[in-house]
């Protein structure tokens, strides 16, 4: 099984520092590249850190801090995991998101010295926004306060209290220290006081159940192949078989799968996940949707969205493209409800013109008819991406479709 | 084996989401384990015949029996081969021995940078994982390239869930990258799975195989006894040196790669 985590939180917090602990101590780390990394410390007169294991730029290095995101895969013993560093820091929000986009598990770094801060507000928002189903949170450099337990207990306060604004309620705090490896893969022998689960037991112990779902067929497009028309896409939920009837939407018609093509040989049903070739009894191009008669998707114009805003402005009334599944369409931002703080969650606007860079807000927006769904029913359709000028700049998720 | 199903379906759903938004892409093919896997996804992703051209940068430092591998596969896959060179610079002597780095710049990165102009491809698909090396886990799934093969990595395009952007800035082409999350156990056993043909020199033979191929004066055998897929697989359970050990570009100096790739290398 492969389980994919993002590790964020606040710049200098010690989120690289624990991944590179993390690889270290499950010894996925090479031969020979200690060495080369401390001649690299060395050479750039810098201390050696865990954190060189994965900030690779040489810019990362001279500048002490982390740029752009990195995936790294390492075992467990129950587990493969992928594991997204993200940038700590304001300026690279886009970078982050693109980080914990496939992330199914999140892991919030909070230094016990600087408790709460603005990006780990903001990435707490962030992460609740894209649906993490669990967060854990390491109050890092408890080496620092002399393991001491009252510290960990403010500070689980202070981010408790704050995670709980944003709506998390099942959170895990552990007490570690990333520099000194106490509590992330090696039990403290420093923090008896704790008796709860080292940062990888906590991982390792968490099932990631998939709930049955209707199908979701979405359409990358129409090859033709030895004079027959294929329609190439993935299934994003549910299951399909040969001699299902289905619906295709938005054009609202009903067909039949006669085939289901997949390179050397066919198959007679595909799952959630599949990426297959259709042959039916009817017409699907690129953007369209598919699902069983009886549970098929709709087609709406309006919905209501929560969005985030990475570059520049958006404002009431203006027409953007929006990309949902395989679809590309034309928008409109018919209201701006309410402008809400990225790092609270709360309200802080009712009614504005405009938002801003790294603001968020909720917004009814206006398309071509398009399938969506609600984010927290089927995520892959309830998700979507702003585009103005051929630049991605904003993400949002589906909170209800309208008509 | 539902994680390389997992993989794989991904891959060609990435292959697809290339052919779809680009009006003329292009596969490169080292004739390597990687991009010969990609060339299978390939054929996975359009049913046998890949679509678009498959290029092979020839150094004319290739090992022998990488140019006979490429010329059976090409035959038998009936791909549509585009074999290019820096003829200028394979004049003027320009070679391994006269400074590595520009070496590889000449010899494949202006190759293909011509290559790219005079066809004008605007996707480029790539076998780069992010587990070969720190800069390529960098990467993005889709990543952009400027006029001059630049790779802005200083500000690199959002690329949310599966949305991949196709048209990002100043970009005159896109580097696509559909295997970017295999490891290089996961294409050893995706080869096994799917009978996927691969160069003999991965064998053993007296000890030594070659773990990642390149030009002959810069890539370098490692000590081992595997003889068969099986035998590989197992070694790289436990091994614990790096891919690209046998790869001179790798060890010349710190981020000689990043400088190679910001360049526009591979």
């Amino acid at each position: 099984m492969k389980v994919n985590v993002v590790v964020a939180g606040h710049i200098d917090h010690g989120k690289s520092t624990l991944i590179g602990r993390l690889l270290y101590d499950s010894e996925s780390i090479r031969e020979g590249r200690l060495a080369e990394i401390q001649q690299l410390a060395e050479e750039y007169k810098k201390r050696f850190e865990f954190a060189y294991f994965i900030d690779s730029f040489e810019d990362e290095l001279k500048e002490e801090r982390t740029i752009d995101t990195t995936e790294v895969m390492f075992k467990s013993k129950k587990a493969l995991y992928s594991i997204a560093d993200v940038p700590g820091h304001k300026e690279f929000i886009k970078n982050m998101l693109t980080g914990a986009s496939h992330a199914e598990l999140a892991v919030l770094v909070v230094s016990a010295q600087e408790g709460v801060q603005e990006q780990t507000r903001r990435h707490a928002f962030l992460l609740k926004m894209l649906g993490i189903k669990r967060l854990f949170v390491v109050v890092n450099k408890m080496d620092v306060l002399d393991y001491s337990e009252e510290s960990f207990r403010t500070v689980r306060e202070d981010v408790g209290a704050a995670l709980t604004s944003l709506g998390y309620s099942d959170v895990s705090f552990i007490p570690a220290s990333a520099a000194e490896g106490e509590n992330i893969y090696r039990s403290s022998q420093r923090m008896k006081w704790y008796r709860g689960p080292t940062l990888i037991e906590a991982l390792d112990q968490v099932n990631l159940s998939l709930e049955p779902k209707p199908l979701r067929f979405v359409v990358q497009g129409e090859y033709r192949v030895e004079s027959q028309e294929i329609i190439v896409g993935r299934v994003i939920a549910g299951l399909m078989k040969i001699g299902d009837e289905i619906v295709v939407q938005p054009s609202d018609t009903r067909t039949k799968i006669e085939r289901i093509r997949v390179f050397p040989a066919d198959q007679e049903r595909a799952q959630s996940g599949d990426s297959v070739g259709l042959v039916i009894d009817g017409v699907a191009k690129r953007g369209d949707v598919l699902g069983l008669v009886g549970s098929a998707p709709m087609a709406v114009r309006r919905f209501w969205g929560e969005v985030v805003l990475l570059d520049g402005s958006l404002g009431k009334g203006e027409e953007l493209e929006l990309r949902c599944g395989t679809n590309r369409v034309k928008c409109e931002v018919r209201e701006i409800k309410e402008k809400i703080s990225a790092e609270t969650g709360a309200i802080v606007e009712a009614g504005p013109s405009e938002i801003g860079e790294n603001e968020a807000a909720t917004v009814l927006l206006a398309t071509e008819p398009l399938v969506v769904e609600r984010f927290s029913d089927i995520p892959e359709l309830g998700r979507f991406v702003l585009v103005k000028g051929n630049r991605h700049i904003g993400v949002g998720v589906v909170l209800e479709a309208l008509e | 084996m539902l994680d390389l199903k997992d993989l794989e379906n991904r891959s060609v759903y990435i292959l697809r989401e290339a052919y779809a938004e680009f009006q003329r892409p292009a596969v490169l093919w080292s004739t390597g384990k990687d991009s010969t896997a990609v060339l299978w996804l390939c054929r996975k992703a359009f049913f046998g015949e890949i679509p678009f051209p498959v290029i092979h940068i020839d150094t004319g430092y290739k090992f022998k029996p990488m140019y006979s591998f490429r010329d059976r596969i090409a035959n038998e896959w009936g791909l549509r081969l585009l074999i290019i060179r820096n003829e200028q610079a394979n004049k003027e002597g320009v070679g391994p021995g006269n400074g590595k780095f520009e070496c590889c710049t000449r010899l494949k990165t202006q190759a293909l940078k011509e290559c790219v102009e005079e066809n004008g491809f605007d996707a480029l698909i790539l076998a780069i994982r992010r587990d070969e090396h720190g800069i390529r886990a960098k990467e993005r799934y889709f990543s952009p390239r400027d006029e001059d093969f630049r790779w802005n990595y200083k500000d690199q395009p959002l690329e949310m869930w599966d949305q991949y952007q196709s048209l990002a800035g100043e970009s005159t082409h896109i580097r696509v990258h559909p295997i970017l999350h295999w490891r290089e156990l996961d294409i050893w056993q995706y080869v096994r799975q799917e009978n996927i043909p691969v160069n003999q020199m991965y064998f053993a033979k007296d000890g030594k195989r070659y773990r990642s191929l390149g030009c002959e004066p810069c890539t370098f055998p490692i000590e081992s006894t595997s003889k068969t897929i099986d035998e590989i697989v197992e070694e790289l359970e436990v091994s614990k040196t790096a891919e690209r050990s046998g790869r001179a570009q790798d060890k010349e100096k710190a981020f000689t790669m990043q400088k190679l790739r910001a360049l526009g290398y591979m």
